[in-house]
């Protein structure tokens, strides 16, 4: 195309120009005959140039787009997609319902949401909601009602449950010794005719609509003290109703947009689905002045206990100074509800595949939790370490903020924590007052990037070793001898009695009587004497001005301190060398704190408060603080009892708290 | 008769064809404009080929973005590099209204801007109001390469890119994420299967055919075409860091299935060795990088990175390699002021240059100098007793960053080649017996140094 060049001369080869070149030959006037026959041709060519070189060019566009799209830009994975379900048109529900000794199960259109024939668990009422619009499963709950407050657990659960919700009932193995009036009331009221006369070791399956129709109930009696009542199984219809009927019409807000997608999801959170003056799921606390943990990242470190997770995530949004940027949250297992309470409050969460068991499971959970924060926020210097089961105190955030700088600077500190092993109701009074203590108490702490990653991270204990992963870091070959800064009064409180290591006595004996902070924006008094040299001095001072008390009296009774109020006492107790904690052990317990294994000591010294008074215990002769001790007294001494039950429980409880 | 006839048919006929070549010459030209940028010129400046178009769109998205208080930058490299040019004018008077659309006026398909992700916090109302002054746009999402490294954690998946589109303009919105290394990077654009292929020509961008990393810019408010924009401060050297920001993620999958097989050394002795060495490469790169002297992770510590994203705990050193061209006097002394002695020289800058600093307790700095030929590069090895020198053959590669024990580093792109070459095919089994002068796979006899030399070209103190 580009060698030929236009030559009038030269005979065009279209078949057009040939045919006009022939009519003019026909013509006498060459000149005017010729000069014509050389425009139309010129014309007629360029206009086909133009015309091919136009058509290429659309053609190869037209190709490299294609290619473009195709290639490089493309996501190499295939089928990320995540294949829809057939939204099914069905308006009517088959449920199934089975109750017996041995064995539960619920089925809805064929499809199973509830199997237990475990032995020896899941015994009691157990209870699913289904959402009304859709069927799905909303919640699941089992209330062994065989054991005292059970059924108060139930009540308090279906009063949180919305109306119109569809609720099944079902009793594996025993479910009536301690369901009381109230409960059977309220089952009542939802249309069973059955429940007030439940009795021992009846069977029984109820299907009703909360507020509404009941689709069917089956009850077997139990013949005679030993035996059961007869296997029942419930097959009934429950009519769906629309989507829009299902859900409250909030304001269309983006706030709004979470609440109504939670609440079509699961039951049980209360008020927070109220289509009423719905609880707010935004705080805005106040920010804190020169916030210095403002960039500080949150790790909240979370199982499966969304109820849990709803609770403690509420307190530390309500915190002053909390910056939900920072917070991730991270669950251990591939669990649906805890991360819709995480996208509840809009926050972002992790799942993690559980890797090894039981402790070492959580140890792992741990490790990959904080390794994750330090990648997610490669500029932090510190990361702040939370469960799922602390509530979170007002000034959290403001105590840290005040103590952090000191984690930086001193290099004999290990930790900052937010929680007081021996800071019970009756022992704790000073919310402005700091310790340094030896051991690491956990429970809402703040961690130093440089010794995770130079000391901890490289050698943390692999899966095969199950490990409690606080139990390690307070082996004296990661402590190397540091301190961590606790608060008189806690700043987080442990509120789970459901745990790996946990349960309601426990939870009781220790933990329940805790002593937590209420009070915002407190000012913490003795920061800078918390450095290594200056807190000695502080110390020094302390004992100095103590009072030392009667020591022939007995330690245990209360009228061992004297009724005053705002003074410092001093007592002294036997203790032979560094690791002899006989006598505090024995203290520990009459005083009805912590006693199952040593906990905040600094060199042989306990500080606590004793009816308002400053209360100093100094162990004799192993802490430096003996030459303290006047001549003339001798240090208490307090015998074990001969069977010592603590320390058989001590392995398995001392790392309760952290699960 | 017939004649007049015939003459006013030709007459006829040539203006058809007039008016057919006038439509396909226009058509013509607005299909070339199109395919370089802009589809329509014609509100303001048509004459001189500007596009108000794109400067409306720009307009509108700063508007946009900043009513949801989003810091962007600009970091199209078209803009940046006219920018370049003005750079000192634009300095000085920042607020000077212009008086001509002189940079976003250029007819283009799209411009491209940068966000860095902790400045903001995803809200879904910036892209409803997006939606309300008629942008449509496009959000390109994938793993966080952050947690790719970590066993078994699935986080939620993070944007990489969004690309707003109103009329025919687009604005390409990169999303940097801060790593470990105090670095920043950002991913590449890869559509999933749904995505319109042909929302914008997804090809011509400037970002997004591979991850990038980059310095932390400093940027600075200027008001160019009477639009305030934030830029990196220096665009040139932007420019620069751009042509080879070429970012390579480690090997994490491949990596695991390696310590599956050869379960990782937890030892204290490995664990001690890894932080030294870490730390010695830590200071090996601020040392060097304030000389201005690109380096890239060699040998056994190139093997560490490629096959198990660790500093392999039986090396016993730390290898880099630097091309002979970027040899600096000073490095030595730098290394000595960083506390790193030198612990034998080798060659000279002519031939087979090779440094050996000493670290904390045995752990060896050693920087190797690669020599360029036509079609592949070299670096040298001298047997200090013997003055035998050897040579170690690789093909040629180019250089990518990628992030190696919370650093930022380079590493040969081609990094298959570059072990393969090293290390022979069977390079993914550990191998604990190593002799320099005979193991790799590269190795050739490379002569003796002339004994009189040897006093210059093997310094060993």
């Amino acid at each position: 195309m580009d060698e030929w060049k236009p030559n009038p001369a030269v005979k065009p080869h279209k078949k057009r120009s040939w045919y006009l070149a022939w009519k003019y030959k026909l013509m006498n006037q060459r000149a005017l005959r010729k000069l014509c026959q050389t425009g139309a041709v010129l014309f007629l060519l360029v206009t086909v140039i133009v015309n091919i070189k136009l058509i290429l060019d659309t053609r190869r566009a037209a190709y490299e787009e294609e290619e473009e799209s195709a290639q490089d830009y493309d996501d190499e994975m295939l089928n990320v997609e995540i294949p829809r379900h057939p939204v099914s048109n069905k308006k009517v529900l088959d449920v199934e319902v089975y109750s017996s000794r041995s064995k539960v199960y619920v089925a809805v259109d064929g499809t199973t949401v509830l199997e237990d024939e475990a032995r020896e668990q899941g015994r009691g009422i157990h209870v699913i909601v289904l959402n009304q619009a859709t069927g799905h499963v909303m919640a699941k709950r089992v209330f062994d009602t065989y054991s005292p407050h059970e059924d108060e657990a139930m009540v308090l659960f279906l009063n949180m449950v919305a109306r119109g919700r569809i609720l099944i009932f079902t009793i594996k193995d025993e479910g009536s010794f301690h369901l009381k009036d109230t409960a059977k009331n309220v089952l009542k009221s939802l249309g069973s005719q059955v429940a007030p006369f439940l009795s021992w070791r009846d069977t029984w399956t109820f299907v009703g609509k909360k507020g509404g129709e009941v689709y069917g109930e089956k009850h077997a009696k139990s013949p005679a003290l030993s035996t059961w009542g007869d296997p029942v199984l419930l097959k009934t219809e429950v009519h769906l109703t629309s989507v829009e009927d299902a859900e409250c019409h909030w304001p269309d807000t983006e706030l709004n947009r979470r609440r109504k997608r939670f609440c079509s999801k699961v039951e049980g959170y209360g008020s927070v689905c109220s289509c009423k003056d719905p609880t707010p799921i935004e705080f805005n606390p106040d920010p804190l002045k020169d916030n210095k943990v403002f960039d500080v990242p949150v790790a909240v470190i979370a199982g499966n206990r969304p109820n849990y997770l709803y609770r403690m995530l509420r307190s530390l949004l309500s915190a002053q100074g909390v910056n939900p940027q920072m917070i991730t949250v991270f669950i251990d297992g591939y669990y649906e509800e805890p991360m819709d309470v995480v996208e509840l409050f809009g926050l972002s969460g992790i799942q993690h595949t559980p890797i090894s068991i039981k402790n070492a499971r959580v140890s792992q959970h741990y490790k990959a939790s904080l390794t994750a924060t330090f990648n997610l926020f490669p500029d932090a210097k510190f990361a702040v370490v939370l469960e799922e089961d602390l509530d979170i105190s007002v000034d959290f955030f403001s105590f840290l903020s005040q103590s952090i700088h000191l984690l930086e600077e001193d290099e004999s500190l290990y930790c900052i924590s937010a929680w007081n092993d021996q800071g019970y109701e009756h022992t704790a009074e000073d919310p402005s007052l700091l310790y340094r203590v030896e051991t690491m108490p956990g429970l809402g702490w703040v961690l130093q990037k440089t010794l995770y990653k130079d000391e901890l991270e490289p050698k943390w204990p692999t899966p095969e070793k199950l490990w409690d992963w606080d139990m390690w870091m307070r082996m004296p070959e990661q402590r190397k001898g540091r301190e961590c800064i606790i608060p008189d009064i806690s700043r987080s409180y442990h509120f789970g009695i459901v745990g790996l290591n946990m349960n309601g006595y426990f939870h009781e004996a220790y933990f329940k009587k805790h002593k937590f902070n209420t009070v915002p924006n407190v000012q913490l008094k003795n920061v800078e004497s918390l450095r290594k040299d200056a807190y000695e001095t502080e110390i020094h001072r302390l004992l100095g001005e103590a009072e030392v008390l009667d020591h022939s009296k007995n330690p245990c009774e209360d009228s061992f301190v004297p009724d005053t109020e705002g003074k410092v006492y001093v007592m002294f107790i036997r203790m032979e060398q560094e690791a002899d904690f006989t006598t505090w052990t024995q203290l520990a317990k009459c005083l009805h704190i912590w006693d199952l294994d040593v906990r905040g000591n600094h060199k042989g010294l306990w500080r606590l408060f004793r009816k308002k008074n400053h209360f100093l215990v100094v162990g004799v002769p192993a802490s430096p603080y003996s030459s303290k001790k006047p001549s003339s007294v001798t240090p208490i001494y307090m015998e074990p009892p001969a069977k010592e039950e603590g320390a058989v429980a001590v392995p398995a409880v001392a790392a309760a708290e952290q699960t | 008769m017939q004649k007049i006839n015939k003459n006013v048919v030709l007459a006829l006929l040539s203006l058809t064809s007039l008016v057919f070549l006038l439509f396909q010459l226009y058509y013509y030209k607005f299909y070339l404009s199109q395919k370089n940028g802009a589809v329509f010129s014609k509100v303001r400046g048509s004459q001189s080929g500007q596009d108000s178009t794109r400067w409306h769109v720009v307009r509108k998205f700063l508007g946009l973005i900043s009513s949801h208080n989003i810091p962007v930058y600009l970091i199209d490299p078209l803009i940046l590099g006219l920018v370049d040019k003005d750079i000192e004018q634009i300095r000085t008077s920042p607020d000077a209204p212009s008086p001509e659309c002189k940079y976003f006026c250029a007819p283009r398909d799209f411009t491209t801007f940068a966000l860095l992700d902790k400045t903001w916090k995803h809200e879904v109302g910036l892209f409803r109001t997006a939606e309300k002054m008629g942008f449509q746009w496009l959000k390109i999402i994938n793993k966080d390469p952050r947690l790719d490294g970590m066993d078994d954690l699935s986080g939620i998946e993070i944007p990489l890119h969004y690309i707003f589109k109103l009329a025919s303009h687009a604005i390409h919105l990169v999303v940097f994420y801060e790593r470990s290394g105090n670095y920043l990077w950002h991913g590449p654009l890869r559509l999933k299967h749904h995505m319109d292929r042909k929302f914008v020509p997804f090809r011509k961008l400037h970002f997004g055919r591979y991850p990038g990393a980059y310095e932390k810019p400093e940027l600075l408010l200027v008001s160019i075409d009477d639009l305030k924009v934030q830029i990196p401060k220096n665009p040139s050297s932007f420019l620069e860091e751009m042509s080879h920001s070429r970012f390579l993620e480690c090997r994490y999958r491949e990596a695991r299935a390696f310590f599956q097989l050869y379960p990782d050394d937890a030892s204290l002795d490995a664990v001690e060795f890894r932080k030294k060495a870490k730390s010695l490469l830590h200071l090996a790169a601020l040392t060097l990088n304030n000389l201005g002297v690109k380096f890239w992770l060699s040998s056994g510590t190139c093997l560490g990175w490629y096959r198990q994203c660790n500093i392999i705990p039986h090396s016993k050193d730390v290898d880099l390699g630097v091309f002979i061209r970027d040899y600096k006097a000073d490095i030595i002394p730098a290394f000595q002021k960083a506390g790193l002695p030198l612990k034998h020289k080798f060659g000279k800058v002519e031939d087979s240059l090779e440094l050996s600093f000493q670290g904390e307790d045995d752990v060896k700095l050693d920087i190797f100098f690669f020599y360029e030929e036509d079609d592949h590069v070299w670096n040298g090895g001298t047997q200090a007793k013997s003055g035998k020198k050897f040579k170690y053959l690789f093909p040629k590669f180019t250089l990518c960053w990628t992030e190696f024990v919370e650093l930022k580093v380079h590493v040969p792109c081609e990094t298959l080649q570059y072990v393969e070459a090293n290390y022979g095919p069977d390079w993914k089994v550990p191998v604990k017996t190593w002799d320099w002068k005979s193991s790799p796979s590269n190795v050739q006899y490379n002569g003796v140094w002339p004994v009189n030399e040897w006093d210059d070209v093997i310094q060993i103190y």
